[in-house]
């Protein structure tokens, strides 16, 4: 049985935090070259419409469904709730918060980590292994141009009107559970947010959309590139592109809420 | 020509190649002959600057290419074609798209040149009629014939195999053999290829060098490895295959 002993855990430790700062090195280097090629976007632009319908037509669906499912719970939850305290009426008020500046975004991201981001880990990585990569360079394609800057063009594109969706989608919802569960009024519901809305509640749902299209197009893409060692290897790399992304969106999306209300106050 | 001085790679702390030296004239066939895992694909790798030695120089038609950025790279690129192992063609393009996407890329052509170029690549390859098939749908002695098809379409000087039978029942490997064989006579076109299969060499090598743990241990004519009395050629030449 090997023996550990301290200083050779330590030295691990080193070694594992070298690896790791070094992965972090090339990754950023990794996002400027996806985003200083945005300038050949004209070569690419069918690869851009391409990756449109994938993240964006595509998406429609799974983004439909867990919007419908969060603003249904929060309404029917939060107006449980509310009816203890007798503010029934400030259900609109109280889930339009959550759901627009938060839940929405949110599961939007969640749910586009999965799909796009295993979508590009697996791709890309299937491309990596299976040489692809390489033959791109060597018949003088830059490949981030061509494979990885359509994804984020059509990522940043895309993710605007895909938080809007499921915003809207997750407030309807909410009021349709309102009107039906809890039966309040529309108008009453509707009323209690209206008049409410600022500035900053659009500002904070819809900064999501560009900082969740960076994060999880740069880092599957990115997990993609890495992939060695075959099929067992693609399927690594992707799992490793949908951690990293998913947390990364959880994390970026409590920092945005945070730094834009603390802002704008 | 293409040219290795004294080139030493590592993959992390494993060593590759040590200080390997390796000339590849113009219009010569040279087989660079090794077991498997010893660093082959990584020379071929070497050769187009697609990774860059951590010691020594990679000259093409004299020029170091090490110090080079990935742009200035493309260029040179051009003058060599490369097969790779698993052929590597783009598995969600047609054959005719395969062989026209690196044109399209590269060159500005009118369409009509373009097309000229791809149709002369299908029939080199001899796939008419399948121009609009996906490369799954094709025999692995087909594929093979797309993957050097598109290797020519820039016109190179030298062609880059690596293990182009590996994989290939014996009658599609002989007919690959003997289509880089004619390259050359037809088209005073230099190939370098890198295989473990030693009949291979012999079929059609000008010259050869033989790698072995990160060194080359022969480096000369073909006919010459029977002269030769290391222990690892001698041993290659009664078994044939190379295992290790
Ligand atoms: N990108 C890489 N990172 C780490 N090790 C690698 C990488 N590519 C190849 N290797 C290792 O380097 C050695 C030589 O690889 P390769 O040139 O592909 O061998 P060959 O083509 O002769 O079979 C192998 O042991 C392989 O596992
Ligand atoms: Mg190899």
């Amino acid at each position: 049985m090997p023996v550990t002993s301290p200083s050779n855990l330590k030295e691990q430790a080193e070694l594992k935090l070298k690896d790791f700062l070094l992965t972090m090195q090339e990754f950023f280097f990794f996002a400027v070259r996806a985003f200083s090629t945005i300038p050949k976007i004209k070569r690419y632009w069918r690869d851009v419409l391409d990756q449109a319908l994938i993240c964006g037509v595509e998406s429609i669906p799974i983004v439909l469904v867990s919007a419908i499912s969060i603003g249904g719970l929060m309404a029917m939850e939060v107006g449980n709730l509310l009816e203890d305290f007798g503010a029934k009426t400030m259900l609109g008020r109280s889930t339009s918060n959550a759901v627009l500046r938060e839940l929405g975004p949110l599961l939007m991201g969640l749910m586009l980590a999965a799909r796009y981001g295993s979508r590009n880990g697996a791709e890309l990585g299937a491309m990596q292994i299976s040489e692809q990569i390489d033959a791109l360079r060597a018949f003088g394609t830059d490949p981030i141009a061509k494979l990885v800057m359509p994804r984020l063009v059509a990522a940043l594109l895309m993710f605007f009107p895909l938080v809007a969706l499921s915003d809207f989608a997750g407030l309807q919802t909410a009021a349709f559970v309102a009107e039906h569960y809890h039966k309040i009024d529309p108008g009453i519901f509707w009323n209690s947010i209206y008049p409410k809305l600022a500035p900053k509640d659009f500002v904070v749902t819809f900064l999501k959309a560009p900082v969740f299209a960076v994060i999880i197009t740069l880092v599957s893409s990115f997990n993609g590139f890495s992939a060695r060692g075959g099929t067992a290897g693609v399927g690594r790399s992707t799992i490793k592109g949908i951690v990293a992304s998913s947390g990364l969106v959880l994390v970026a999306n409590f920092y945005v809420s945070k730094l834009v209300l603390d802002f704008m106050h | 020509m293409i040219e290795l001085r004294n080139v030493t790679l590592k993959y992390g702390e494993k060593l590759i190649l040590d200080k390997v030296s390796l000339t590849v004239r113009n219009n010569t066939i040279k087989a660079v002959l090794g077991p498997s895992g010893v660093g082959k694909s990584t020379i071929i790798k070497l050769m187009l600057g697609l990774i860059k030695p951590n010691s020594g120089q990679v000259l093409v038609d004299g020029v170091d290419i090490t110090p080079m950025k990935e742009a200035e790279l493309y260029p040179i690129r051009r003058k060599m074609g490369i097969v790779f192992q698993g052929n590597a063609l783009f598995d969600s393009m047609t054959i005719s798209q395969n062989f026209s996407f690196f044109l399209r890329e590269n060159l500005r052509l009118p369409e009509e040149e373009i097309e000229r170029r791809v149709m002369e690549q299908i029939r080199f390859a001899g796939l008419e009629g399948y121009e609009e098939q996906l490369p799954e749908s094709l025999s692995g002695g087909m594929r093979k014939r797309v993957a050097i098809g598109r290797a020519l379409i820039f016109n190179p000087g030298t062609i880059l195999f690596d293990e182009p039978t590996a994989g290939l029942d014996p009658v599609s490997s002989k007919k690959i053999l003997n289509l880089i064989a004619d390259l050359r006579k037809n088209s005073n076109l230099g190939a370098v290829f890198v295989t473990h299969i030693i009949d291979d060499v012999f079929a059609i090598a000008d010259e050869t060098a033989v790698l072995y743990q990160g060194k080359i241990i022969f480096d000369d004519l073909t006919g010459k490895l029977h002269e030769s009395d290391h222990p690892f050629i001698c041993s290659i030449l009664s078994d044939k295959i190379l295992e290790l």
